[in-house]
């Protein structure tokens, strides 16, 4: 077996890990308020690993200096067994209303903003603002960008023409399913100018790993500008009003 | 007359080796075919892995097309939950509840080898798919539609995938129907339901389960080979289907069937734990309590898997499944407890055990995480899924399989797997686990999508992605070791004898291997340690000296609760 201080030294660099390295940077209003709940959820990780790993240990350990001979054969022992279960289905529920009021933030619907209407098909996107008519689409080979503005809700209604698909935004720490026949509706805000990649997350065939997109977050100014200019002059990238009729043949990733 | 009579029986009672496997009923044979096949099935998928795993070592497409590694990850995932992990617990079952209860063979023995025979060639007819010109099923091993639906997936292999699931879930519910009728009707004199050993306890609720959850996937394969084949638009939604019914379908087998292959080997710990901490099982009843719990439970989560389709109700699904750490924290809780105070013997079947305790709190932990829908936002369909999912089936499955075939091949053969090289498998796949699949976390956090042949250079994942890969083959060359113990053992000379390790239950009250009806003689029933009882009885040890509690159940052997 390792050494204790060799496993203390795994679990510090595995604490450290979970505190820090994991998630992206959050660029929206609701991904912030997951990522304040993890916060949450990965110290409770770390506290219950450390209890689990440390009494598994010391257990390990103390039988170095058992005795010859039979131990002493016990059975069990109800109150410390109702301490380790009290404790868990406290610490769950705890858990669970911190979950719900983080629920009710990000699935908010804010008034005011843009709208968007999200297509996803194989293997590429379409994105509409009704309000405007500008749509753009996009297949592996010229993955589409939209533009949306900083510091206002975006709502966004996502549907797919064929298999499933998921609208994924890593930075937004948020997805959500395309799934044919079932719009979904949810909002984003972005809070941060900046270019985000995104991609689709539900597997949905040979071309699935391209299918990819960004989302570049701008002042309002300029969105406004972009919103013109892609009204006035459709080019390949922004096309007013168009639809992916055509079958896509993007090349192997 | 009388010259002939004796040739005819031998001939009769000894037919070739061959035949004798082929036609057997005997339960111990049966389970040995089950590990042994289900094993095969592993190694098979594992080398799948270790290709996906090469594919994605480096940003770029190298080694295998997208068509490809769609089906290896398909057919991988399918390998390993159904014709690995569900069999090789059924396997283990086999060969051991009747042994535990003290019954010479399981209720129904032709039953018993049709679902072998449908398992065998379930798997086989899976894997046909790769024979095809147009290759495996591709779908994933969820199979969702409409993905799944003639029009996008119109190759054969997705048929043949259908078929084999088909039967290989035929074959689970006529085990689970052959082990409850087993385990309710064919126990010992003496062998209340409180003094069945815990594994065989694990069972009876895993069978439970099997009965409730595959009927489920059945029906959902053939509402999707009609939707294929006769016209039928279950999930289609351009003709009035609901893609998402095959998602509830699909999941309400699919989360039972993670504790389906799980909760049997909780058992298998469950035994190693007392055996090599010389204690009984810390609150055997609250264990077999937090096992039905666990199993009541997981039939209420099965939308969890769900909370990005925006379509469940989500406080709901979320709170049935935190709740799912509670009666599992109380078996690890338990286990521990098990091993404070005793005398620890770390032979390689206790290393894994406590490997398991390790190793698979990670994965509950995580579990955690995943059940609170706004982290599953960022999480779902990511590779902090994909290593969520390995550590819990890896830290119990496999950590456990591997426990319980160290344990039991004495008994299976009379002979033991080499103490060195058993600690070097350990070892290996303690190193390669967490290099395989602490990097996954990352990457998932990060946004890594599942099921992606390749990604940019500019995602930055390489590096994770190479450490994770180089893990990977260490797992695969550490099975190695495992390998050679089982040659090097069945060459090597019968050493084990009947109790190698002191065991409890009453599989160790007989030969190694068992004979044909499996007990000469059975010792009294007066707990759920008989072997254990007795052993103490012969060395002249008063119980209550040694701090054994009084039985209060019903006295054993010709009692009148003799259950059959």
């Amino acid at each position: 077996m390792p050494s204790l201080a060799v496993r203390r030294t795994m679990f510090l660099a595995l604490a450290a890990l979970i505190a820090n390295g994991c998630l992206p940077v959050p660029a929206t209003q609701q991904g912030r308020q997951i990522a304040d709940l993890y916060g949450i959820f990965a110290a409770g990780s770390i506290v219950v690993a450390g209890i689990v790993w440390v009494a598994a240990s010391v257990a390990l350990l103390r039988s170095r200096r058992a005795k010859e001979g039979l131990p002493r054969q016990v059975s069990g022992n109800l109150v410390v067994e109702g301490i380790w279960t009290a404790i868990p289905l406290v610490t769950v529920l705890a858990l669970f209303a911190l979950t719900v009021a983080t629920l009710s933030g990000v699935d908010a619907r804010g008034s005011g903003g843009v709208s968007l209407h999200v297509t996803a098909f194989r293997w590429g996107w379409t994105f509409t603002y009704p309000d405007s008519g500008v749509a753009i689409s996009g297949l592996p080979e010229s993955p589409p960008e939209i533009v949306v503005p900083v510091g206002e809700p975006v709502h966004v209604t996502l549907d797919a023409t064929d298999v499933n698909h998921a609208f994924f935004v890593p930075r937004f720490l948020f997805k959500r399913d395309a799934i044919p026949g079932r719009p979904t509706t949810f909002d984003f805000l972005v809070q941060e100018a900046g270019t985000y990649p995104g991609a689709c997350a539900e597997y949905c065939g040979v071309f699935h790993a391209a299918m990819t997109f960004s989302v570049r977050a701008v002042s309002r100014p300029e969105f406004d500008s972009w919103l013109a200019s892609a009204r006035s002059s459709p080019s390949a990238a922004a096309s007013a009003g168009g639809s992916p009729s055509a079958s896509p043949s993007p090349s192997v990733p | 007359m009388s010259a002939s009579a004796p040739a005819v029986a031998i001939r009769r009672t000894e037919p070739p080796a061959l035949v004798a496997w082929l036609a057997t009923t005997d339960h111990k044979r049966i389970g040995v075919l089950y590990m042994v096949t289900a094993f095969g099935f592993f190694l098979l998928a594992g080398l799948m892995a270790m290709v996906m795993r090469s594919e994605l070592a480096q940003p770029g497409q190298q080694i295998v097309s997208a068509q490809t590694y769609d089906q290896l990850f398909t057919i991988h995932g399918t390998l390993m939950m159904l014709f690995f992990a569900t069999p090789l617990a059924i396997g283990f079952a086999n060969y051991i509840v009747p042994l535990q209860i003290g019954a010479a063979d399981m209720a129904f023995p032709r039953l018993n080898a049709l679902s072998y025979w449908l398992f065998l060639f379930g798997g086989v007819i899976v894997l046909l798919g790769f024979l095809t010109t147009s290759g495996a099923a591709d779908i994933g091993w969820t199979g969702y539609a409409p993905l799944s639906e003639v029009r996008y997936s119109a190759n054969v292999g997705v048929d043949l995938w259908i078929v084999g699931l088909a039967l290989s879930g035929a074959s689970s519910i006529m085990g689970a129907v052959n082990f409850i009728a087993t385990i309710y009707a064919r126990r010992a004199p003496g062998m209340t339901m409180f003094r069945m050993p815990i594994f065989t306890w694990n069972m009876l609720v895993t069978a439970t389960m099997i009965l409730f959850a595959f009927p489920a996937i059945t029906g959902a394969l053939a509402l999707l080979y009609i939707d294929r084949h006769l016209g039928g638009s279950f999930f289609d939604a351009s003709r009035g289907g609901d893609p998402i019914i095959y998602q509830h379908l699909f999941w309400f087998f699919g989360h039972p069937e993670v504790y389906i292959v799980a909760i049997p080997f909780f058992g298998i710990v469950s035994e190693i734990f007392p055996v090599f901490s010389r204690k009984p099982l810390f609150g055997y009843r609250l264990v077999i309590l937090a096992t039905i719990l666990i199993a009541g439970l997981s039939m209420t989560v099965w939308a969890h898997h769900m909370f990005t389709t925006g379509r469940v109700n989500l406080p709901f699904f979320s709170i049935m499944s935190l709740l799912i750490a509670v009666p599992t924290g109380i078996k690890i809780f338990n286990w521990i407890a098990t091993m404070w105070g005793g005398r620890l013997s770390l032979r390689v079947p206790m290393l894994w055990a406590i490997g398991l305790i390790y190793v698979f709190t990670i994965g509950g932990i995580t579990g955690v995480i995943v059940a609170s829908p706004p982290l599953d936002y960022q999480f779902q369909d990511t590779y902090f899924v994909v290593a969520h999912l390995h550590n819990v089936i890896i830290g119990s499955t496999v950590f456990a399989g591997f426990a319980g075939i160290y344990y039991w091949f004495p008994k299976f053969t009379g002979r033991f797997l080499s103490e060195r090289l058993g600690r070097l498998h350990f070892a290996a796949w303690m190193v390669g686990f967490a290099l395989t699949f602490v990097p996954q976390y990352q990457l998932g956090a990060e946004g890594m999508p599942r099921r992606i042949v390749d990604y940019a250079v500019s995602t930055g994942w390489g590096a994770l992605n190479l450490l994770s890969t180089l893990g990977a083959f260490l797992l695969g060359l550490g099975t190695i070791p495992f390998l050679v113990a089982v040659a090097l053992a069945l060459r090597g000379p019968a050493t084990a004898g009947d109790d190698p390790w002191g065991g409890n239950s009453l599989e160790w009250a007989t030969s190694s291997p068992p004979p044909h009806h499996n007990f000469r003689r059975l010792p009294p029933i007066r707990s759920e340690r008989p072997v254990f009882d007795e052993r103490l009885a012969r060395a002249g040890i008063d119980p209550a000296a040694v701090g054994v509690e009084p039985d209060v159940g019903p006295p054993g052997a010709g009692a009148a609760d003799v259950a059959e």
